[in-house]
């Protein structure tokens, strides 16, 4: 029982630590730019497809394309922030939400008419590939993602505590107004946050994809996850989104075990409900 | 006020033909297809406007309807299948199952907002579409249920389309009835202001939980109801088709297209995206699945982008100069609509108002005992004790910071204080929530940052304050006018709030808040930024204020303002009370100098 309990403990925390890396991109964007990217499910689905196709055309392994997609995905969510954000950063919520959700919609139904509705996955060398210690099985690129996740999380997050641009993207999720009069290009910084937030969905497609499979609708699976984190995290901590990433992810491991995995969804929305009404600032969050 | 009086009058025999020829309509064509599209116009119509009194009317973003459609569809359907009871009675039963849910997360997650409520209903309707595949023996899955044809009036199923069109049309009609009704009554005007204002409209008043779970409510009881005969009409539902997050968008679509947050433009949203999308389904569908959901898509980030305000609000501009070329338009409308012309000022010596400050006072109006707020362990306001007698003005001056509006806040029920008393008439009202609470006890109050309804014009901003003593639209509406005779904004009554100069947007915060009627009347800095000249003008609109016999608690950092109108000052200072007295005695005592007036002031 206790190995057991040890091993849907080290699954869940494997599996939290993607979550964590998606949930952050969403809480950086919602932290400075202040509106929900509805279409962050759609980005990573996208990501998904990227790293698969530099491995099926081009044979990119996985782990190697995160250096092709990181980048490409900090200028989508760059380009994202200019072309359809800007325009209605002042507009009245509505707007803000359709905006995104039509975002959503069109990269989902893109996907759907260009890759078709199968699930795709790629087959590497390690796919199947397992440890085993002291009667615990830990899947190889299960740890990878882990890892890999946790260092962009770490690598972000020095990033903005050591680098000028990353201050100002903390001094803006903190207090627009006095940035703004210290001199801070608080659109330039937009761009640069929406940026970030995709980047981080962009490394999350690569990291998943030898474990998962990408399909047109798969996006929205790990967003409403992220969207849970976020909340339980306290919408503007990010250190909160990765300690919520975690926990989600064994609260995962132990419902799908010890209820069902067709269940897991409902256990998210019970814990969203709760932590609206017990704890509305979230587990980390400033009230 | 009868609005459609003389049945001659355009206005009344225009949208009247408009009726006949919807009830025409799905007779004129031949093939199926089109009846199928004329059906569906009126479904997609009728769920828009649903979708509309909380998203438009509201402003509540609800990206989860889908989840009340399908609550409704799967109750009425397995009532039929497994009980034979008839759907004509399942489908209200579905729809008193989905209001019930819809309590259920209306009321937690209406304090979210607007950005996390969309969110929390996303979340919920994804959920009951797993719940739905996964609770096989009652659903049967993603399989799906079957409905056997069995045409009968009892069984709700049909042969031929036309019967299936004449009862979208009638929930239609229905809906654009009720939709019209709300719009025009007290309710819907307080759905609108919670929509531009949340906190004012509670400051006003307006019950804003109660106000969007009603509208909550009705839109998810229509929601329902057209889910059920969703599922009469294609006897066959799965998870899939009634619980799918597009659903929940192309409501939102429809409604943006055609006119958020009116009466009309839902309907005008589905006459015009109902056949483009039967004819995208038909050209690109066969192509490949999805590509309409791209249109869709990209239909909805440029209509947000760049038309948020849709057809209806277009169309508006040339409805009336229609109605005025078509015959009959110079006849009178109704008998007499004309507003009392009594002027507001003789009203405030009306019997029941408060008594002239100058009869016996036993009592004081107001007492605040050793109030004391944190923010965190900073104290806001410590241990400050205060009493304001019937038809006084007292001042409260202090610097930035002091606690002033923490004062007002806490007395107003934005927020509660941590220990201490308020008494007002004698009955404590000491943490009285939510502010409209504290409205209706006959406290009023404006907001520094003046917050007005900017998507109401003048006389309907001021109508919402009305409203807390009116119950009727058109007395409502006279009583207003008053008001804005009574603060010079007369001329101004059918300008967007939006606007209006920043003088003008004073006054109008000014009239609402006097629109309540209150007997205690918060003031916070309502000439800051002022010219002289308007200064003066808000200054004697100040005293006629009092003079009608309203208590007045004024903030204000504008001394010449504060030292002729108050008969009374406190002086606050990090929280503390550290002066009382006549402006005479403020302006001399050492302290007040030394914290906020400065050595100047004296000389």
């Amino acid at each position: 029982m206790i190995a057991t309990l040890m091993q849907l403990i080290i699954n869940g925390l494997l599996l939290g630590g993607i979550y964590a890396l998606i949930s952050i991109g969403l809480t950086l964007i919602f932290g400075v730019v202040e509106i929900i990217n509805f279409a962050h499910g759609e980005f990573l689905m996208l990501s998904m497809y990227a790293s698969f196709w530099l491995f099926q055309l081009y044979g990119v392994d996985p782990y190697l394309s995160l250096f092709m997609v990181i980048p490409a995905f900090f200028v989508i969510g760059w380009a994202t922030q200019r072309i359809i954000i800007q325009p209605i950063i002042h507009a009245p919520p509505l707007n803000q939400i359709f905006a995104t959700v039509g975002v959503s919609l069109v990269l989902q139904n893109a996907a759907l008419f260009f890759w078709k509705a199968d699930y795709r996955t790629v087959r590497t060398v390690y796919s199947t590939l397992s440890l085993k210690t002291g009667g615990l099985m830990i899947s190889f690129p299960r740890l990878v993602a882990f890892v890999l996740a946790l260092g962009i999380v770490a690598a972000l997050l020095i990033f903005l505590k050591r680098t000028y641009t990353g201050k100002a993207i903390r001094a803006l999720a903190q207090e627009k107004r006095a940035a703004m009069l210290m001199g801070i290009d608080i659109y330039r910084i937009y761009k640069v946050a929406f940026g970030i937030g995709i980047a981080c969905v962009g490394a999350a497609g690569a990291i998943l994809i030898p474990i998962y499979y990408a399909f047109p609708t798969v996006g929205g699976l790990f967003v409403l996850i992220a969207f849970v984190v976020v909340i339980l995290g306290g919408y503007n901590s990010l250190v909160g989104a990765l300690i919520g990433g975690l926990i989600i992810g064994v609260v995962e491991a132990f419902s799908g075990f010890f209820l069902s995995p067709h269940l897991k969804e409902a256990v998210y929305f019970v814990i969203f409900i709760l932590i609206l009404l017990l704890r509305p600032a979230g587990l980390f969050g400033r009230a | 006020m009868k609005r459609f009086w003389n049945p001659f009058h355009p206005r009344f025999y225009f949208p009247l033909a408009l009726v006949v020829f919807l009830f025409i309509l799905p007779t004129l064509p031949q093939k199926t297809f089109y009846q199928d599209l004329i059906l569906m116009i009126f479904f997609w119509g009728t769920l828009a406007a649903a979708w509309n009194l909380v998203g438009g009317f509201a402003g509540q973003i609800s990206l989860g309807h889908t989840a009340f459609f399908g609550i409704g569809a799967y109750t009425s359907t397995l009532l039929w299948l497994k009980f034979g009871l008839s759907p004509w009675l399942g489908m209200f039963a579905g729809a008193g199952l989905a209001i019930l849910v819809a309590i259920g997360i209306g009321i937690p997650c209406f304090r979210l907002r607007s950005h996390f409520f969309a969110l929390a209903t996303i979340a919920f309707a994804e959920v009951l579409r797993h719940v739905a595949s996964y609770w096989r023996g009652l659903t049967q899955g993603g399989v799906g249920l079957l409905i056997p044809f069995r045409p009968a009036l009892g069984s709700f199923m049909f042969r031929g389309k036309l019967p299936y069109a004449y009862i979208a049309l009638g929930m239609m009609l229905l809906i654009i009835l009720v939709s019209y009704l709300i719009r025009h009554s007290r309710f819907g005007f307080y759905l609108v202001s919670l929509r531009e204002d949340q906190d004012a409209a509670e400051s006003l008043g307006v019950n804003t939980s109660r106000c969007k779970l009603i509208a909550l409510i009705i839109s998810v009881f229509f929601t329902a109801v057209v889910g059920t005969f969703y599922a009469q009409y294609l006897l066959f539902i799965d998870p899939d088709s009634v619980f799918s997050l597009p659903f929940s968008i192309e409501l939102a679509l429809l409604t943006i297209i055609g006119g958020l947050g009116t009466v009309i433009g839902p309907i005008i949203g589905s006459f015009i995206l109902t056949p483009l999308d039967v004819l995208l389904r038909g050209w690109l569908g066969g192509i490949s699945a999805g590509l309409n959901f791209i249109v869709y898509g990209i239909v909805l980030v440029v209509a947000v982008i760049y038309f948020p305000r849709g057809i209806a609000g277009w169309l508006r501009t040339w409805y009336e100069p229609l109605l005025n070329k078509l015959p009959g338009s110079k006849l009178a409308l109704a008998p007499g609509e004309t507003a009392s012309s009594q002027p507001y000022t003789t009203r405030a010596t009306n019997p029941g108002n408060p008594d002239p400050p100058d009869e016996q006072i036993t009592a004081p109006l107001f007492k605040a005992q050793s109030l004391t707020k944190y923010f965190g362990g900073l104290a806001a306001v410590k241990d400050v004790s205060f009493e304001i007698n019937q038809g006084e003005i007292l001042g409260l001056i202090g610097p930035n910071g002091a606690g002033k509006t923490t004062i007002f806040n806490v007395i107003t029920g934005f927020l509660s204080p941590d220990s201490g008393r308020i008494e007002f008439r004698g009955k404590e009202i000491t943490g009285l929530k939510p502010p409209h609470k504290v409205c209706l006890t006959h406290i009023g109050r404006t907001f520094q940052l003046v917050k007005p309804f900017n998507n109401m014009t003048v006389l309907e901003n001021i109508m919402v304050g009305t409203f807390s003593r009116v119950k009727g639209a058109p007395g409502a509406r006279a009583e207003a006018i008053e008001v804005l005779d009574f603060i010079g904004l007369l001329r101004q009554r059918d300008s967007l709030a939006s606007s209006l100069t920043i003088a003008d947007r004073k006054r109008l915060e000014l009239g609402r808040a006097l629109a309540t009627k209150p007997e205690l009347l918060l003031l916070d800095e309502v000439v800051a930024g002022l010219n002289p000249r308007e200064t003066e003008e808000i200054i004697k609109i100040i005293r006629a204020i009092s003079q009608q016999g309203i208590t007045l608690f004024i903030i204000e950092h504008v001394m010449k303002a504060i030292m002729t109108l108050s008969h009374r000052i406190i002086v606050l200072h990090h929280g503390e009370m550290i002066a009382e007295g006549t402006p005479e005695e403020i302006s001399r005592d050492k302290r007040v100098i030394d914290a906020y007036l400065g050595e100047e002031y004296l000389a």
